[in-house]
């Protein structure tokens, strides 16, 4: 079923000689068998026809044949048939004119007794997809639709879906959607009714953009009737209609919890099918219905273990790997439910690489107390893997379990072995771990120090693992005996160091061995010094440039600058924002679980819109954690300057850079920011969001710059009630700061009332209506039912800020409130207000 | 949804295109997936969904030939890979195997095969029996039928009763002179037991099989004497769940012919039937390898088709390997195969031999992992019984016959 080949490629290839030839002789023979009703014709055509189809399988042109193929046609044997209904729906649309040939004898068998015939003509009929022969379309389709078979019935009802493909108005004006619908919710035949749905949530959609009334049937799908009326025969369906039937249901909002019980109840036995994507399904709908009850959620987790496990475990590697994408989203979620499972994590020798890192990955975070003994131990043994990426990922997972976990006694020791195993790239990867290591346990220092002292530099050659070795070099120089001659033994060879970052390391490490051994460094300084000076790469050079002229100012601030006292690493940056995340998770059971993105993040362009920073989020985080210790610093400082960068950027770019150097004020606590910011992170800054709060974007810029801060001066504290400033300003950093800074003052739950809760389609809708109380939005996000806001207002004459966070779960039609106030005494009037505010939300 | 289905041959050529939607996917994407996966390194060539620049594709391999899905649309994937599964089960049933000639020679009914299997992209029937009575597989016994009543269409004359029945998976009608119902038990044993012979991990997965030639419209109940062993099941859709929940009863309807009934997986288990223990001890450039392969518990059944193999590690410049019973088979890509058969009763066979190293390596640092394969006809060792098989609804006696079969699967031994 090739396409014609393009004209150029028709000359006879030397691979294919007998390709035209060949042609033009079956193309006698088929017209001298056309006329022919000898016994045995058949056979023959059978034969030919064969001949024709591989020759189109394989890519040659056969279009040529075409009306002798249909002359043939004229037979009662069935296998005939549908040899020709393939050629002809293959060759139909670049050859218009003799596809109307076909018509007559399709439509002829449209009519024929056999069930099957019928359902084969009319599925072939529909698939020559010629625009100007959808006339004789409508006929037929509609006699399928009500044919008394419900072979033809389904073949039908997909053929209307392929009618509104080729022309979607034909199929509007013949009001085919509707007999679909009435088909949908009255036929015998679950595979039919499954069809019609398919087919229309298609059509819907796309109907949608232009006619409200679709656009609304379409959400019609989505209620209650509709939904049950599907569960209530789920048993009837086949497995993939079943799956259909399943993502409608994961879209659907129970009205109460009992609601979401009965639907549980009466899918639970679907966790049990044999096939694997039913089971997929279902876990979707489980995990969705139960998002606002924490409890029930986490009961869910425990009863879809089981059955994903064994799924794991009993299907082909095909299947075994689309289920474990699934699994590390959930293991990646709830780490603590699967760590008594650990071992269905571990790598079997056979398995493709792909599926051992995804269980390297589930093995580190389901890491805890009671199991990492036992973790490592099977870790240290793919250390000695033969497939050595894998390899490396088991040090680096030991590596990262060491910086998460308690006991990290004996995973030293693990990682020291490593060092010890003389293997380049075990070396290599241990190296950096042991850096890290040291970056958050510094009293390990003595033990690592030891070891690390006795690999040659000459073994190590990876960059990140010479930078590593380097970056130790410097850091405790005072401890390694024979620091500082490595140190010059590796500046003599400056020339034939290729990466800049093993370089720009040499650099700051001889000067931190200068400041602790002077004497001993002096000469290698020097000698870096003026290297670096040469070097042709930039950032080296300056660097370079720079410690010159700071020691030629004064080497104790030379010092302070380049060494000063550091805070261990509390938490290491994670690449992945919670919000990315929380977006896969809203898209179980879709590629973007397999890929790890969500959607948004590799479909089509068109679809990105204003999300498509994140992109960006993603790289630049990663950035910030591979950075050596003072890139990160200098990098936030331009992030600051960003003024088009969203807050969520600037909050997950901040927190690996200030962690990453501790370089910051003392003031900062280097624990408090990843717990407090987290909320903030969880949301999604739109950008246009962030933007269009502002009364101007001029005004926008000045407050990201800080430049203009409040706009009134303060005066005599006016008494309740209380009124707002309506052009209340606020940059996102300084609300984040505020926010961390403060304590709630107020924390209360409202309801809302049911006209609210049917506004809040969007979090948009509720943005404008609190920005007419004087209130305005700086971060919203979510997806129905769970929506969350951050609000801010200023006291009218004042500079007095509320900060509010919002959540708002419409399916419970409640509503969370946290205040926080600069002003505490008042907040108790702001609350009042506020909810004044939201409760007139969605009222005319 | 899916909008296009290729089989591709292990040289990469297009075997067979299927189009799907009116979305027509150009065959170039097949040269561009081809390329793509050689460029891959060796372990990533068969991962399951790709990303091309213009569609996303699911691939399944089995025996050489590829079975490729594309789509520019976002859909469950496991759905996807589900039904390439099935695509390439059935094809193989009707075919007698996978290759790339049977597909050649016999793509008419491929196509056929396809056309039923799903339609604008997603998937319709699937179920083996229905299609068999849509579709008659090309075996010899159709052909010699076709001679005989002259009949040569390989497509049915009728559409299947049961796409119009309530039991979607059954035949209305069938009828057979002798009644029977074969259930087996299949256990395949996964293990992983690391260099102090420690078991680290040890359990089963296991396959109710079920052949059933039943006139008529029978019911069976199967109930087992410990189902409690059992940790996590999953059924056909044939399996009725209430009677499972309430008395672990498996009651149904069976589908005509060959079928699974439930996979089951039994966690923790304590020991295995055999041990394998191998010795590395390595110095001054050679390296000595010993080992010994014995039963541990016996299961009362002889232990059969014993195959220890392993891959060499890269360093290694030759091996001479002997072995006390069975025999021993080095491969230029530096496979060991140690093939033993029965272990006798009397002595527990050993191998033993050295290796030699690259020059200027004094020990050894990469162990192979042993891969130790095994079969014990009539036991299923995770000790899971059939207690009864009753038949229902049928007024016919009937045979039934229990089998019960284990082997090794992913059972590897590090040293």
């Amino acid at each position: 079923m090739a396409p014609p080949p393009p004209q150029s490629n028709r000359s006879p290839s030397p691979s294919q000689p007998s390709g035209k030839s060949e042609v033009s002789d079956l193309k006698l023979q088929l017209r001298q068998l056309a006329g022919s009703r000898a016994p045995g014709t058949d056979d023959s055509k059978r034969d030919l026809f064969k001949k024709v189809i591989s020759n189109m399988t394989i890519g040659i042109d056969v279009s040529s044949l075409f009306g002798e193929m249909v002359m043939c046609s004229a037979t009662s044997d069935i296998v005939l048939k549908k040899m020709c209904y393939l050629y002809v729906g293959n060759y139909a649309k670049v050859n218009p004119d003799l596809a109307l040939l076909t018509i007559n004898f399709l439509q002829r068998d449209c009519k024929d007794q056999d069930p099957m015939i019928r359902g084969l003509a009319l599925r072939s009929l529909c698939s020559l997809r010629v625009a100007n022969l959808v006339e004789y379309l409508v006929g037929p389709l509609g006699s399928g639709l009500k044919d008394n078979n419900s072979y033809v019935r389904t073949v039908a009802v997909i053929g209307v879906l392929k009618l509104y493909h080729i022309s979607a108005t034909t199929c509007i004006d013949a009001d085919f959607p509707e007999t679909l619908k009435h088909l949908m919710l009255n036929d015998q035949d679950t595979q039919v009714v499954a069809n019609c749905l398919s087919a229309l949530q298609e059509i819907w959609t796309l109907e949608s953009t232009t006619s409200e009334e679709a656009a609304r049937e379409r959400e019609n799908l989505h209620s209650k009737p509709y939904v049950y009326y599907f569960l209530n025969r789920i048993k009837e369906f086949s497995e993939w209609a079943q799956c259909l039937v399943m993502e409608l249901v994961a879209k659907y909002i129970p009205s109460d919890n009992s609601e979401i019980f009965d639907i549980m109840n009466l899918l639970e036995d679907r966790l049990q099918h044999a096939n694997g994507a039913v089971v997929l399904a279902t876990t979707k709908v489980f995990l969705h219905l139960t998002l606002s009850m924490a409890d029930v959620h986490q009961q869910v987790y425990e009863r879809i273990k089981a059955p994903l496990l064994t799924q794991v475990s009993s299907g082909s590697p095909e299947q075994s790997y689309a289920i474990l994408s699934h699994l590390h989203l959930l293991v990646m979620r709830a780490p603590y439910i699967f760590s008594s499972d650990y071992k269905h994590f571990y790598c079997q020798y056979n398995e493709p690489s792909y599926v051992k890192k995804l269980k390297l990955e589930m093995l580190t975070a389901v890491a805890n107390e009671s199991n990492t003994y036992e973790i490592v131990t099977e870790l240290c043994e793919y250390a000695a893997n033969v497939d050595i990426p894998i390899a490396r990922e088991s040090i680096r997972a030991v590596g990262k379990i060491a910086l998460q976990q308690y006991d990290v006694n004996a995973i030293v020791d693990r990682l020291l072995q490593f060092l010890e195993m003389e293997k380049d790239y075990v070396t290599s990867e241990a190296l950096v771990l042991v850096k890290d290591l040291l970056r958050k346990y510094p009293q390990w220092s003595q033990d690592c120090i030891a070891v690390v002292g006795n690999i040659s530099s000459n073994n190590v050659q990876e960059p990140k693992a010479k930078a590593a070795l380097i970056w130790m070099l410097g850091e405790y120089s005072q401890d390694m005996h024979d620091a500082p001659y490595v140190l010059e033994s590796l500046v003599e060879n400056w020339d034939e160091e290729h990466s800049a970052e093993v370089r720009l390391h040499l650099l700051t490490a001889v000067m931190k061995c200068f400041f602790k051994r002077p004497p001993e460094t002096q000469k290698a300084l020097g000698a870096a010094l003026a290297a670096g000076l040469a070097d042709f790469h930039q950032d080296v050079h300056d660097r370079a440039l720079f410690y010159y002229r700071l020691l030629q100012y004064n080497v104790s601030v030379a010092e302070s600058v380049v060494n000063p006292p550091k805070q261990a690493v509390s938490v290491f940056a994670d690449t992945q924002s919670s919000e990315v995340k929380d977006r896969i998770f809203d898209e179980f059971n879709s590629l973007s679980v397999v890929y790890q993105k969500p959607s948004y993040m590799f479909t089509d362009k068109e679809h990105r819109g204003t999300l498509e920073f994140s992109d960006e989020l993603g790289n630049l985080s990663i950035n910030a954690e591979t950075g050596d210790s003072v890139v990160p610093a200098q990098r936030v400082e331009e992030n600051d300057k960003d003024l088009l960068l969203s807050t969520t950027e600037k909050d997950d770019v901040r927190d690996p850079g200030s962690n990453g150097s501790a370089y910051n004020a003392p003031s900062y606590n280097g624990s408090a920011p990843s717990a407090t910011s987290q909320p903030l992170a969880d949301l999604a800054f739109s950008s246009t969001g962030a933007t269009g709060q502002a009364p101007a974007p001029g005004l926008a810029i000045d407050d990201l710059l800080g430049l203009d801060f409040s706009v009134g001066t303060a005066t005599t504290p006016s008494p309740p009630p209380l009124t707002l400033n309506p052009k209340a300003v606020l940059d996102p950093g300084t609300f984040q700061q505020k926010w961390r800074q403060l304590p709630i003052s107020l924390s209360e739950e409202y309801s809302l009332s049911p006209l609210g809760i049917a506004s809040l389609v969007t979090p948009n809708a509720l943005l404008r209506h609190m920005q007419s109380h004087s209130i305005q939005c700086i971060a919203s996000g979510g997806q129905s039912p769970n929506f969350k806001f951050f609000f801010f207002a200023q006291k009218a004459e004042e500079a007095s800020i509320y900060l509010v966070e919002c959540i708002i779960n419409t399916s419970s039609a409640k509503s969370q409130i946290k205040i926080k106030a600069d002003d505490q005494s008042s907040s108790q009037a702001f609350s009042t207000l506020f909810q004044s505010a939201l409760s007139k939300f969605g009222l005319p | 949804m899916l909008q296009c289905i290729f089989l591709l041959s292990d040289s990469g050529e297009v075997i067979l295109e299927k189009q799907l939607t009116g979305h027509r996917v150009d065959r170039s994407i097949c040269n561009w997936f081809w390329d793509h996966t050689n460029s891959q390194p060796n372990s990533y060539k068969q991962q399951p969904v790709i990303a091309s620049p213009t569609h996303y594709l699911f691939q399944v391999c089995r025996e050489g030939i590829t079975f490729l899905a594309c789509t520019q649309v976002e859909m469950p994937p496991l759905m996807a890979i589900e039904f390439l599964c099935r695509v390439a089960d059935v094809i193989n049933g009707y075919l007698g195997g996978l290759n790339e000639d049977s597909i050649k020679d016999n793509f008419v009914i491929v196509y056929e095969l396809l056309d039923e299997m799903i339609d604008n992209g997603f998937p319709l029937t699937t179920e083996p029996n229905i299609l068999q009575e849509m579709i008659a597989p090309p075996n010899i016994v159709s052909k010699v039928l076709s001679v005989v009543t002259g009949n040569s269409s390989n497509v049915s004359d009728t559409l299947p009763g049961s796409t119009a029945s309530c039991v979607p998976w059954r035949t209305a009608d069938p009828k057979y002179a002798n009644n029977e119902v074969y259930v087996d038990l299949v256990e395949q044993m996964d293990a992983t037991i690391n260099r102090d012979g420690v078991l680290v991990k040890c359990e089963i997965n296991g396959e109710v099989q079920v052949n059933s030639h039943i006139t008529g419209l029978p019911d069976l109940t199967l109930s087992f004497a410990n189902p409690s062993i059992l940790d996590d099941v999953r059924f056909h859709p044939c399996v009725r769940f209430r009677p499972w929940e309430s008395n672990q009863i498996l009651s149904f309807v069976p589908p005509d012919g060959q079928f699974k009934l439930m996979n089951y997986r039994v966690r923790k288990l304590k020991s295995t039937p055999i041990y394998v223990k191998p010795q590395l001890t390595s110095d001054g450039g050679i390296c000595r390898l010993n080992v010994m392969v014995g039963m541990r518990n016996d299961p009362g059944k002889t232990v059969d088709s014993v195959n220890v193999q392993f891959q060499l590690p890269p360093c290694i410049l030759s091996a001479d390997l002997t072995s006390t019973h069975g025999t021993v088979n080095i491969l230029s890509n530096k496979t060991c195969t140690w093939s033993i058969g029965r272990i006798p009763k009397d002595k527990a066979p050993s191998m033993s031999g050295t290796l030699v190293l690259e020059t200027g390596l004094e020990r050894l640092h990469v162990f192979p992992t042993f891969q130790v394969d095994f079969r014990i006809m009539g036991v299923a060792l995770s000790g899971l019984q059939i207690d009864k098989l009753d038949l229902k609804t049928v007024p016919y006696r009937f045979y039934k016959g229990f089998r019960a079969l284990t082997r090794a699967g992913e059972f590897e031994v590090r040293s």
